[in-house]
This record gives C-alpha cells, sequence and structure tokens, in this order.
C-alpha cells in the first residue's frame, strides 16, 4: 500500500514518556551493559541528522514527499535521543550537545568526503541512486526495530521495555515509508536493483558501524543480536530486505554478524 | 548542559526548550473561512505562493549547511531539525491559504526558469563543489551560516510585513503575525549565534563578510525562478517604503561585528528592484 505522507506529517509527534516513572532508576538502577548500549542508542539517534546530509547530496530533496518525509523523520529520531539521553541523564551520564560534538569531531577525514563521494554517485545514476538509499534506510530502519525490540524483550524492566516499545513504533513508521519508497523505485528500474544489490552487499555494516569504535559495535551486536533468538530477529530483518526487488537472497544482517563474530 | 549559559549579558538560546515548544500544524486557527467573501488578490497570492517555496525549501539548505562544517555542531544541528519542523509547518499554512483562495498549492505550480547571474555563482554551487571548499573552510562557515540566516529572517520579515499590509486581510495578517512569532526564535538563535561567533573570530568575520558581498536574497532565491525573483524585489522593496525597508536592513547589517556599511549597502543593493 501506498505511504500516506499527508497522515504521517499530521499524526508525526515527539516520542512521549512524562507518564513513565523514569525517576525510578535513581533507586533501581539499570545493569551496565544496558546503559552502554542505550549509550550507542542515542549517539545514533542524535547523528540522523548526518545521514540525511547524505540523503540530501542526491536528487531525492527535489522531491516534496521525500522532503516532508525528512523533516518529520529527522525530528522524530532527535526526540528518541532526547528521550535515551533523560534515561542516561538520572543515571547520571550526561549527552549533552558537547558530547555528540566531539563524536563528530572525531570522525575526521574519511567523513568530510562522504558527502562528496555521494554526490559524485547521486549524479552519475540519477534517481536510481535513491533507490539505493531508500532500500538502505529500510536496512537501517528495519534493524533500529528489531534492537529497540529485542532489548525491550531481554531488559526485564516494564518502563524502560514501554519506552522502548514507543520508540520502535515510530521506527515502524519510517520503515514503511522507506519500504514503500525503495520498492516502487527498485521495481521500475533493473539498474537501481543492480546498484542497491552492489551497495548493501558490499558496504551495509550495523547502524553506528560509522560513528562508533567498533568494540562499541561489539558489545551492542552482543547484548542484542547474539544467541538463537538474536539470530531469528537478524533473519527476519534480512527476510524483509530480500523481499524487496533484486534483492533476493541478500543476507546483510547474517553476513555482518558474522563478520563481528557475534555467536548464532 | 550545555544548552543555557551567558554570552556576554545575554542568556544563550536554550535550544532544548525551543525543540520542546516547536509549534506545528497551524490549520485550525488561519481563519480560512474569511476568505470566501473576501478573497486574496492576484498580487497577494503571487506573494504568498513564493513565500510558501521559501518557506519548503529547508531541505536544499540544509543540505548545503550538512555537507560543510556546520554538521558537526550538535547544538546547531539539534536547532535546525526543530527549524525544518516549524517551516515545514510555515509552508503548510500558506499552502492552506492558497488552496482557501482556490489557487493549488505552491509546490503544484510549475515553477518558471532560474535566473543566471554570473555573480551569483557561488550561491549555485552544488553539493560536491560546497563540500570541497568547505574542507578548507572549516569551522568558521558555521559563522557564516549563521550571519546569513539572520539576515534572511530580517528580509523574509520585511516581506510578510509588506504582505500583511498590502493585502487589506485581517484573516491574512492574522495568519501573517502568527508566522512572524513562529520566525522569531529563528531569528533569536540565529542573532545569538552570529554575535558569538562574529566576535570570537577574525576568520569567522572575513569569510562571514566575503559571503555577503556576493549573497544573492532571500536564501535559496538561486533555485528559485527569474520571474519571481523580479517580482519579489519590486513588491517588498519597491517604492519609497520598500526603499526604506531595505535601508534598515541596511543599518541591521552594518551594525553586526566586524561588518560595516560597505557590508550593508551591497546587501541593500541586491534587495532593490
Amino acid at each position: 500500500m501506498a505511504f500516506d505522507i499527508d497522515k504521517f506529517t499530521e499524526t508525526s509527534v515527539r516520542v512521549p514518556w512524562d507518564d513513565l516513572d523514569l525517576e525510578k532508576f535513581r533507586d533501581h538502577p539499570l545493569p551496565d551493559s544496558t546503559l552502554r548500549t542505550l549509550r550507542y542508542m542515542t549517539d545514533v539517534e542524535y547523528h540522523t541528522v548526518c545521514y540525511t546530509r547524505d540523503l540530501l547530496t542526491t536528487p531525492s530533496h527535489k522531491e516534496a514527499d521525500m522532503s516532508a518525509f525528512m523533516t518529520m523523520w529527522n525530528r522524530e529520531e532527535f526526540w528518541h535521543g532526547e528521550a535515551l539521553s533523560t534515561v542516561l541523564g538520572i543515571h547520571g551520564i550526561t549527552v549533552d550537545f558537547d558530547e555528540v560534538k566531539a563524536s563528530r569531531l572525531k570522525l575526521g577525514w574519511k567523513d568530510r568526503l562522504d558527502p562528496i563521494k555521494q554526490s559524485i554517485a547521486g549524479k552519475i545514476v540519477g534517481n536510481d541512486f535513491v533507490a539505493v538509499h531508500m532500500a538502505w534506510g529500510a536496512a537501517n530502519e528495519l534493524s533500529a526495530i528489531a534492537a529497540y525490540n529485542r532489548m525491550a524483550e531481554l531488559e526485564k524492566d516494564p518502563t524502560l521495555a514501554e519506552l522502548l516499545r514507543r520508540i520502535a513504533k515510530q521506527e515502524a513508521r519510517h520503515v514503511a515509508f522507506y519500504t514503500s519508497q525503495a520498492r516502487e523505485r527498485l521495481a521500475k528500474s533493473k539498474k537501481a536493483q543492480v546498484i542497491a544489490r552492489f551497495a548493501l552487499g558490499k558496504f551495509w555494516a550495523p547502524v553506528g558501524s560509522s560513528i562508533m569504535e567498533r568494540v562499541e559495535v561489539k558489545h551492542v551486536m552482543n547484548h542484542l543480536m547474539s544467541g538463537p533468538d538474536g539470530r531469528k530477529a537478524a533473519r527476519r530483518i534480512d527476510s524483509s530486505i530480500s523481499s524487496m526487488p533484486g534483492l533476493t537472497g541478500l543476507t546483510i544482517v547474517e553476513d555482518s554478524l558474522n563478520a563481528l563474530g557475534i555467536a548464532a | 548542559m550545555t544548552t543555557t549559559g551567558d554570552v556576554g549579558q545575554r542568556t544563550r538560546f536554550d535550544v532544548r526548550e525551543f525543540a520542546r515548544t516547536a509549534r506545528g500544524n497551524h490549520r485550525a486557527e488561519l481563519q480560512l473561512a474569511e476568505y470566501t467573501d473576501a478573497p486574496l488578490s492576484a498580487e497577494s497570492l503571487h506573494a504568498v505562493r513564493y513565500l510558501g517555496r521559501l518557506e519548503s525549501a529547508t531541505m536544499e539548505h540544509l543540505r548545503n549547511l550538512l555537507v560543510t562544517a556546520t554538521h558537526k555542531d550538535a547544538r546547531v544541528t539539534a536547532f535546525l531539525v526543530t527549524w525544518a519542523f516549524e517551516k515545514f509547518w510555515i509552508a503548510d499554512a500558506l499552502d492552506a491559504v492558497l488552496q482557501a483562495n482556490g489557487s493549488p498549492k505552491a509546490q503544484d505550480v510549475v515553477e518558471g526558469k532560474p535566473r543566471k547571474t554570473r555573480s551569483e555563482h557561488s550561491d549555485r554551487r552544488g553539493p560536491i563543489r560546497r563540500a570541497v571548499s568547505a574542507i578548507r573552510l572549516g569551522v568558521p562557515i558555521i559563522a557564516v551560516h549563521v550571519t546569513t540566516g539572520l539576515v534572511d529572517e530580517w528580509i523574509t520579515r520585511a516581506a510578510y510585513v509588506r504582505l500583511a499590509a498590502a493585502s487589506k486581510s485581517a484573516a491574512l495578517a492574522s495568519t501573517v503575525s502568527m508566522i512572524l512569532d513562529v520566525k522569531q526564535r529563528h531569528a533569536d538563535f540565529f542573532e545569538d549565534e552570529a554575535l558569538a561567533r562574529l566576535t570570537g573570530s577574525r576568520r569567522a568575520v572575513k569569510l562571514t563578510r566575503n559571503a555577503l558581498l556576493k549573497a544573492a536574497w532571500p536564501i535559496g532565491a538561486v533555485d528559485r525562478s527569474a520571474e519571481d525573483r523580479t517580482f519579489f524585489e519590486s513588491y517588498v522593496f519597491g517604492g519609497d517604503a520598500g526603499i526604506a525597508s531595505a535601508a534598515a536592513i541596511e543599518l541591521q547589517v552594518a551594525a553586526l561585528p566586524g561588518l560595516d556599511t560597505t557590508i550593508g549597502a551591497a546587501v541593500a543593493q541586491k534587495l532593490l528592484p
């Protein structure tokens, strides 16, 4: 079904948490490994705007629906960062804008060249490249949902679980947008399918890989995606991705877990 | 926290508070039924449509900022996320006004060809050339972005004020007043940042002076049609009131730290028809 962009923009809200008793974490703090994973997720959410930049350098920004979606998407993700940083703050872990800035500064030279590289690719393959971005975005959002839902399952605390489920619910609408865009654009162009398959197969890595230390990526993947249940979640993402036109047989999430040495 | 604090005698703009109190959908307060008996003139609708196009071009503008060092500053990007959200809904309000007057939405009207002026070459640079030159410029480029953001707010404010007065419509005047209220916080942020960054760095001043000498207004104008730009110049800055309005902006620009009458005059000159 086509994604209803007007409905999405009209109903886009910042994720609510005022009704959740987060203060209780002062007496019943979450375990350190959970906080470490939450910290990772917070950084990823705050960095969303950086991914937007790469997306924007393609011809996609000229399309009104795309602009509308990206405006709301950016804001929702920013508020996911705010929600998670509130939880961290109650545990005495401060994630202020200056700290996020410091981790962006650490990205260094490679990151500066990224938009240049992506723009050139965007120019070469025109609108087909948007299809690649949409498929890429779908993979990222699908794995974000899986991560939040897995964490909600693993973490027995009902308050945190509720917050994570609310976030996952918003991510589900992002998946719907990316998936419907990707399907439509891939179906229209064989070339887009070939490029998407190549880009996802060769370059995709778990969200946050480009901004966090490898040891942190491994911690989060071990925490959330290891063991039989983790693998099951990974396969579910892969089966959604590989059901898109031209992407049959791709197992990018499972491959990336194997590459990181995460136990099945 | 780093969201608030002192900038000299001033309290620093609170980005988190701004995000928390962002203003979205305005449709309920637009008094759209009023236009049935008192429709807007073709000229007013033209101005509404052009302003709508400018307000909705946030993603193009964001791209130009984010391929530079500006994307590294999490406080600035946090502001821009909410800024884009508020401008989206301003554009939506303007679309609602257009539709209530029997006109299509701003984006649904075919736009004419852009103006090709040699001196506006740098504003027309694509993301690749912006990204390449920004590597050399580094962090002081943020001063350029916040200062041009501020000047742009002054210019569009003049346009909205002119629109409200010329339209002689109480409904539109009320919508414009709501829009200016939303935009005031954008101007506050840009002003705060521009004052701090221009005061702190000679390199920031130099880059900003160069940028303002060449800039086309409002921001994003180079992507808009030549016809709309010509209309905007004479509609907002034509006649005695328009000249006075441009002169007021000239003084505001000249008063910014490190800038002077040369820069103020260059900006004002570009506004006039």
